[in-house]
C-alpha cells in the first residue's frame, strides 16, 4: 500500500452486523481514498447493501469502527455521516416525481428569503446554484422547470447524484446506480461518475454489472456471505475470476492465488 | 469517457420526435394546463345554460350562484390539503357541523362574544382534524376507516350539543346569521380587486427581479404583464356583475382572499412544498431531512379548520344548525369539486384554484338545472357523470406522470 500516502478519507474496519441469526457481515475492513472508485460486488444477500447502509449511519455495527479522514466517526443516523461529509444516493432514487429539477435538488434545504420578505423561496438562488452543479458535471436537462416524471431514467439517476453532491461530500455512495438503465444511460451515469473522480471525491459504488465494474473501478471489494473474499485492482482481474470469487465457485488454491495478486497489485 | 451529447436521446428526442410531444403534452396537462381541460367544460356549462335560459347569465343568478359555492369551496380546499399528502378526511361535513353547533350554542345560547365563539369552533375543528391526523399517522391506520369513524362519532355528537326537543339553533337576528347578506360597496369591490391584482403584480415582478439579478433570464412580458393582465381584466370582469346586482358578496370576498392567501402558501413556501413532496414519495420526503407525520398532521388540522369554517358559513347562510348540517351532500360536492377542480386522489397534484373552479362547475349544474326546470334525477346524473369523467381524467394523468 505504499502508492496510498495520504491517510484513506474513508475507512472501514474489522466491522460486524448481525440481524438475528444473520451475519451480514462479518469483519469487513476497506479504505477509500480521495479520487478513487471502489466497486463492492458480491452475490445477491452479500451484505452490501448492509456495509453501505452502516457508512451512510442507517445501520450501527455490531463491532468495528468507521474512519473517515483518520478519525473515528460514531455515526447514529444519516445526518451524522452527512455532516463527516458521506453522501448516499439509494438504489430506489428517492425523487420526488412531481416536482422539477432545481425543487428535487433542493429538497429538506430550500434557500428561503427573510421573513419580512415574506419567507418565500428564493427560487433564483437554487435555479442559479442547481446550473452550476448540473453543469459541474455535464448532466444535461432541458428544463429544470419540468416535472422530474418526464426525465429520464438516466437523468433522474443523475439529478439523485447531483443531489448529493450539493452539499459537497468527500465520500459519495451509490448503490446499484445503473440497475434498471438502457445502454445509453448507463454511459451517462457512468461518466458522471468519473466526474464525480476527478473532483476529486471517493466512490463508492455498488454493481451486479460486471462490465460497469471493469470499466469504472480502480478497485473492487467482493463480499460473499457477509466476508470479504477478495479485493482486486484494476486490471489484475478477469472476468471469470471475479465471478468465481462472488460465487464461491473458486477454491481455495485459486483464492490464495488471487489474494497474492491483490497483495502485488 | 462516454460523452453525454452523442447521446441523441439526452438532448432533445429526436427519435421517436412525436412520441415524446405527446409525453410533453401529457405532462403539461398533469401540471401547468391542469386546469385548461376544467375551464373548458366550465365554459361549456355556461354556454349551454345561458343558451336554454337567458336568465343564468344575469348578474342576479351569477351572484346567487357565487354565494351558492362559498360553503363547497372552503371545504374542498380544506380537503386539497389532505388530498394533495395522499389521504382523505370523509368527516368534514359532519366536523364542520360539530364545529357550527359548538360555535352557535357558545353565542346564541350562552352569550358568549361571537369573536370568542367563532375561534373555538374554529379550534374544535382544527383539533379534529390534528387528532385524525395522529391516529392516521402514528397507528399506520387508513385514513378512509379513521374519518369515517369519527363521521359517525361527530354525528353523535352533534345530535348531543343540539336541544332536545327542537334539534336545532337558530341563528335568526344574529351576526353569524348575517354573513350571507353582506356585499361589499362597488367602490370597495374595486379596491379589492385593486389591491390584490398590484399584491400578484408585485410578487410576480419580485420572483422576474430576482431571475435577472441571478442571469436566469425570462421575459417580463410573459412572466409578469401578462399574467396580472389577466387576472385584472378576469377580477374586473366579475366585478362589474357583482357590481351590477349588489356588489361583490362578502362571503365571496372573503373566499377569494383566503384562496388568494393559500395559494401563496402551497406554492411559495416550504411548508407548500413539503405537503407536495410527501405526496408523491413520502419515503423521498423523509430521506430529505421532511417530518413527514408533522406535514401529514398540519395537513390534517388545515382540512379541519376549513372543516370548521365551512360549516359556520352553512349555518350563517341557512340560519342554524340541525343534524341535517351534517348532510353528507357538502362532503360529496366538496370532494367532487376538489377531484374537478384537478385535485389527485393519488395524492400530490392539485392546486387551490381548484377547490374555486370545481366548486364553481358543480355549482353551476345544479343552479342551472334548476333554472331549466331540469328533474333531480337529471342534474344527479349530470353531475355524477361529470364527477366520473374527471376521477378518469386524474387516473389517465396520474399513470402518465408516474410511468417513468
Ligand atoms: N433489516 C434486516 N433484517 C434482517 N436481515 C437483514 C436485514 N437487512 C439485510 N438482512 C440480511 O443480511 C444479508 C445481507 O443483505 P444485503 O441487503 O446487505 O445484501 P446485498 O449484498 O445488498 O444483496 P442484493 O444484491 O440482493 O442487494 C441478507 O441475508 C439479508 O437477508
Ligand atoms: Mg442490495
Amino acid at each position: 500500500m505504499a502508492i496510498h500516502t495520504p491517510p484513506p478519507v474513508l475507512e472501514v474496519r474489522n466491522v460486524s452486523v448481525r440481524f438475528g441469526g444473520v451475519a451480514a457481515l462479518t469483519d469487513v475492513s476497506m479504505a477509500v481514498w480521495p479520487g478513487e472508485v471502489v466497486a463492492l460486488v458480491g452475490d445477491n444477500g452479500a451484505g452490501k447493501s448492509t456495509l453501505v447502509k452502516t457508512i451512510s449511519g442507517i445501520q450501527q455495527p455490531d463491532a468495528g469502527e468507521i474512519l473517515v479522514a483518520g478519525r473515528a466517526h460514531a455515526m447514529k443516523g444519516p445526518q451524522d455521516a452527512a455532516a463527516a461529509g458521506i453522501q448516499t444516493v439509494y438504489q430506489d432514487l428517492a425523487l420526488c416525481d412531481n416536482l422539477d429539477t432545481v425543487q428535487n435538488l433542493f429538497l429538506g434545504r430550500e434557500i428561503c428569503l427573510p421573513w419580512w420578505k415574506g419567507r418565500r423561496m428564493d427560487r433564483a438562488r437554487m435555479e442559479k446554484r442547481a446550473r452550476e452543479v448540473l453543469s459541474d458535471l455535464d448532466v444535461k436537462i432541458r428544463d429544470t422547470r419540468v416535472p422530474s416524471s418526464s426525465l429520464s431514467g438516466g437523468q433522474r439517476q443523475s439529478v439523485a447524484i447531483c443531489r448529493s453532491i450539493l452539499a459537497n461530500p468527500q465520500v459519495v455512495l451509490l448503490d446499484e446506480p445503473t440497475a434498471a438503465l438502457g445502454v445509453a444511460q448507463r454511459k451517462q451515469v457512468l461518466a458522471l461518475i468519473e466526474r464525480l473522480k476527478a473532483q476529486g471525491r471517493a466512490v463508492v459504488i455498488i454493481s451486479h454489472d460486471i462490465g460497469d465494474v471493469q470499466q469504472i473501478a480502480d478497485r473492487v471489494v467482493v463480499l460473499r456471505l457477509g466476508r470479504k473474499v477478495a479485493e482486486v485492482t484494476r486490471g489484475g482481474y478477469s472476468r471469470d475470476e471475479l465471478i468465481a470469487a462472488m460465487t464461491g465457485a473458486l477454491d481455495a488454491a485459486e483464492l490464495a492465488a488471487l489474494r497474492k495478486e491483490l497483495a502485488h497489485g | 469517457m462516454a460523452d453525454l451529447s452523442s447521446d441523441p436521446k439526452a438532448l432533445s428526442g429526436r427519435t421517436g420526435f412525436s412520441r415524446m410531444n405527446r409525453h410533453d403534452l401529457m405532462t403539461a396537462l398533469a401540471t401547468r394546463w391542469r386546469m385548461v381541460p376544467v375551464l373548458i367544460a366550465l365554459a361549456l356549462i355556461w354556454t349551454y345554460f345561458s343558451w336554454a335560459n337567458p336568465l343564468f347569465i344575469s348578474p342576479r343568478n351569477l351572484s346567487n350562484l357565487s354565494l351558492q359555492i362559498v360553503v363547497t369551496a372552503i371545504v374542498a380546499l380544506g380537503l386539497m390539503f389532505v388530498l394533495v399528502v395522499g389521504e382523505i378526511d370523509l368527516s368534514v361535513a359532519a366536523s364542520g357541523a360539530v364545529s357550527a353547533a359548538i360555535s352557535a350554542g357558545l353565542a346564541v345560547n350562552a352569550g358568549v362574544d361571537i369573536g370568542i365563539a367563532i375561534l373555538v369552533g374554529l379550534g374544535v375543528g382544527a383539533g379534529i382534524g390534528a387528532l385524525q391526523g395522529v391516529i392516521v399517522t402514528w397507528f399506520r391506520a387508513p385514513a378512509f376507516i379513521v374519518t369515517l369513524g369519527m363521521s359517525l362519532i361527530l354525528q353523535g355528537i352533534l345530535l348531543d350539543l343540539l336541544p332536545e326537543g327542537t334539534n336545532l339553533i337558530s341563528l335568526v337576528g344574529t351576526p353569524l346569521g348575517k354573513v350571507a347578506t353582506l356585499y361589499l360597496s362597488p367602490g370597495m369591490g374595486i379596491a379589492l380587486l385593486v389591491a390584490m391584482t398590484a399584491l400578484y403584480g408585485f410578487l410576480s415582478w419580485q420572483s422576474w427581479r430576482a431571475n435577472h439579478q441571478q442571469a436566469l433570464g425570462g421575459s417580463l412580458l410573459r412572466e409578469v404583464l401578462l399574467p396580472t393582465a389577466a387576472i385584472a381584466i378576469a377580477g374586473a370582469a366579475a366585478v362589474a356583475v357583482f357590481n351590477a346586482y349588489r356588489g361583490v358578496p362578502g362571503l365571496v370576498a372573503f373566499l377569494l382572499v383566503l384562496l388568494a392567501a393559500f395559494s401563496y402558501v402551497t406554492t411559495q413556501t416550504r411548508f407548500g412544498l413539503y405537503l407536495y413532496a410527501v405526496g408523491a414519495n413520502a419515503e423521498a420526503a423523509r430521506r430529505a431531512g421532511i417530518s413527514v407525520p408533522l406535514v401529514r398532521i398540519a395537513a390534517f388540522t388545515l382540512t379541519g379548520l376549513f372543516a370548521a369554517l365551512g360549516g359556520m358559513i352553512a349555518a350563517g347562510r341557512v340560519l342554524g344548525v340541525s343534524p341535517d348540517s351534517a348532510d353528507t351532500t357538502l362532503l360529496l360536492e366538496a370532494i367532487a369539486a376538489a377531484v374537478i377542480g384537478g385535485v389527485s386522489l393519488f395524492g400530490g397534484r392539485g392546486s387551490v384554484w381548484a377547490a374555486l373552479i370545481g366548486a364553481l362547475v358543480i355549482g353551476s349544474v345544479s343552479n342551472g338545472m334548476l333554472l331549466i326546470n331540469a328533474s333531480t334525477q337529471t342534474r344527479l346524473e349530470v353531475q355524477g357523470a361529470i364527477l366520473t369523467l374527471a376521477v378518469v381524467l386524474d387516473a389517465l394523468l396520474s399513470r402518465r406522470g408516474g410511468a417513468r
